[in-house]
């Protein structure tokens, strides 16, 4: 025979909600369009190109 | 500008622009790496270091992100709250809730991380005011889950009046 059922506690249920607000930081201003600080082309025109500029 | 500068200068806004895209293709092996890449060009990148520390969170390498937060003199007292969450991740809940402290004012996103830090420390009293007080102040989409931790956080506090605590 089974030993009879004991009813233990239970853990409760407890939610990690932190990591939903750990997020990647916004590249905005890193990205294309978002280069306001640019100055001037001085000789980038020099070396564009070397990297594959432009293409994707 | 130097030559060399230049061309970091235009390297480095390519690789930002990968790093854009792994993140938001949740591929953060590649964009740890690619991290890396502007790390090395520019150590002072600030965002490609916080890039890096959401990533390893991201894969759960929470050992690897302190060891990473804590070889940046540069960056220190940055990060706060991520720092804390590794502590917190990785079952140092004391040093999670000596670095959260360090933040001179708690914003939501850290009050619900020192309520979480509270509950594992089993300070019951602590997670609960707090927990009550965001409850009181927030309107999100978590609230069910919110109830749910303090519901579980109440439970202990009627376990102490008994001693008949659960383990």
């Amino acid at each position: 025979l089974p030993p009879a059922m004991e009813p233990i506690p239970a853990k409760p249920l407890f939610y990690d909600l932190a990591l939903n607000f750990v997020e990647l930081p916004d590249l905005t201003e890193k990205l294309e369009g978002g280069q306001k600080k640019e100055k001037g082309a001085g000789i980038s025109g020099f070396v564009k190109g070397l990297w594959g500029w432009g293409k994707k | 500008m130097s030559e060399k500068a230049e061309r970091d200068k235009k390297a480095i806004a390519t690789f930002y622009a990968e790093l854009n895209r792994f993140g938001q293709n949740g591929e953060y092996e590649r964009a740890i790496k690619t991290a890396n890449k502007i790390l090395n060009l520019a150590q002072h990148e600030f965002l490609a270091f916080h890039y890096k520390v959401v990533c390893l969170i991201e894969l759960s390498k929470f050992d690897e992100a302190i060891r990473l937060l804590n070889g940046n003199a540069q960056f220190d007292g940055e990060l706060i709250f991520e720092k804390a969450y590794c502590f917190y991740r990785a079952n140092k809940h004391e040093d999670a809730l000596k670095t959260i402290d360090q933040l001179p004012e708690l914003d939501l996103r850290s009050k619900e991380l020192k309520a979480q830090i509270f509950y594992r420390l089993e300070k019951y009293d602590e997670a609960a005011a707090l927990y009550r007080e965001i409850i009181k102040n927030t309107d999100d989409d978590y609230e069910d889950e919110r109830h749910t931790n303090l519901g579980a956080v109440m439970v202990h506090l009627d376990d102490e009046d008994t001693k008949d605590r659960i383990e």
